[in-house]
């Protein structure tokens, strides 16, 4: 870290010179959009030039923000221009009709065997993708009222590492497979919600 | 610099709760600004939203316009959550934990302000947006360099003296926090102080006003 974080630290800094020049110079809302958005990737960086494990705990909870906050710009931009969801024949190739089923049983397991954070992306992958090939009826309700019980289990799992530390594997497990379930349930709304109708 | 009587300008501590190192608590300067941000986040629960008059010029004849129960309910929500958010900004003991409520203050802003069908108030929101976006890199980078010069985050342990916070940190969460809490000046340049439902814009103020107390109150004790 002696060395590293100095150097870190003025690689960060150059290239924040850099982003603002660009944002500064670009006129096109959509681009500075994205340039935004690649110039909040410093802040994680600079996070991630700690290098403890607190600042690879901290790294979760900047991106969440920086994702959320990039979703509501997102969503300003598209009202303020008035787009609308292309109309037309949905996307289809052959690959979508053979392959949602094995591919998304590979993953989900995958992901379950992972466990966690990893994990829950993993499986999420395959969720998404499955839905997004076959089409998806099912009620979201299930799947957040799934995603809630995960939380609780998740936050349980906390409370007996501060009063059962001796319990602590029991902890790991069911804090592993409770957020496991969440991200992937959360995951998987995120690609689905929207033009499924007025359930947004 | 200016020798103040006391290190602790907040005042004498009213209440303490350890989470290991993080410490919430109130001093008399948090409590007066947690009363403060709460008594608005009341305010914009129970509230009704105001119905812009427009007077026929020329007669007695004045009409009201309509709020859309829709968006009335969303800009309420997210009043709410402003307000929420801002009580927990005044309240956490963590600096890393003040970026992300700060943060959280500047997304409701941006969901206050967008609840209005107006071109303008959509171009205002969206600029406001793109610098709350950009503020994240000081106030994140910010808390980052505290944690790395003193490998805490707790305000407990940095409010001390024992530990040196360096300068340029302290300059990143300030200007973070302008970032955060600009949108008073958006919402000043699209008009929409007056506007329909306009109790929850006052949320708007309220937070950003907040926000900047209570980082002027971190960063002086730091």
């Amino acid at each position: 870290m002696d060395v590293a974080y100095p150097v870190g630290l003025v690689v960060v800094a150059a290239a924040i010179i850099i982003g603002f020049t660009a944002l500064v110079r670009e006129k096109d809302d959509l681009h500075r959009i994205l340039l935004t958005d690649l110039a909040e990737i410093l802040a994680l960086v600079l996070i991630a030039l700690v290098a403890t494990d607190l600042a690879e705990a901290l790294i979760l909870p900047g991106l969440v923000v920086g994702i959320s906050e990039l979703m509501a710009v997102s969503e300003v931009y598209i009202a303020k221009e008035g787009l609308r969801a292309p109309t037309g024949p949905p996307f289809r190739i052959e690959v979508m009709n053979s392959a949602p089923g094995i591919l998304a049983l590979i993953l989900v397991a995958y992901g379950i065997v992972l466990s966690g954070f990893t994990g829950g992306v993993i499986a999420a992958v395959g969720a998404v993708f499955y839905f997004m090939c076959r089409g998806h009826t099912e009620q979201f309700e299930l799947i957040e009222t799934v995603s809630g019980y995960a939380w609780a289990f998740w936050i349980g799992a906390f409370f007996i590492f501060m009063f059962l530390p001796g319990y602590w594997f029991f902890g790991v497990m069911i804090a592993g497979g409770a957020i496991l379930l969440k991200v992937m349930a959360k995951m998987s709304l995120v690609g689905t919600m929207r033009g499924g109708g007025p359930d947004v | 610099m200016f020798n103040l009587p006391t290190t602790n300008i907040g005042g004498p501590e009213l209440f303490v709760l350890e989470f290991g190192d993080i410490v919430t608590y109130f001093s008399p300067y948090t409590a007066a600004l947690f009363v403060f941000a709460l008594i608005f986040t009341v305010l914009a629960i129970v509230s009704r939203p105001e119905r812009q008059v427009d007077f026929a010029f020329g007669g007695d004849a004045y009409y009201t316009k309509v709020v859309d129960p829709d968006l009335l309910r969303f800009q309420r929500f997210m009043a709410i959550a402003c307000g929420l958010a801002t009580l927990g900004a005044v309240t956490t003991g963590d600096v890393f934990n003040f970026t992300l409520f700060a943060s959280m203050v500047g997304i409701t802003n941006i969901g206050i302000v967008a609840a209005y069908r107006n071109r303008h108030v959509l171009n205002a929101a969206f600029q406001y947006g793109i610098v709350a976006m950009l503020a994240s890199i000081p106030l994140f980078g910010g808390a980052a360099i505290v944690l790395a010069s003193t490998g805490t985050l707790s305000m407990w342990e940095l409010f001390g003296g024992a530990m040196a916070v360096p300068l340029i940190a302290k300059a990143f969460l300030v200007l973070g926090v302008m970032g955060e809490g600009m949108a008073p000046f958006y919402i000043a340049k699209a008009e929409i102080t007056r506007a329909q439902g306009a109790p929850f814009i006052l949320m708007v103020h309220v937070s950003s006003l907040l926000l900047f107390l209570r980082v002027t109150e971190i960063v002086i004790s730091m």
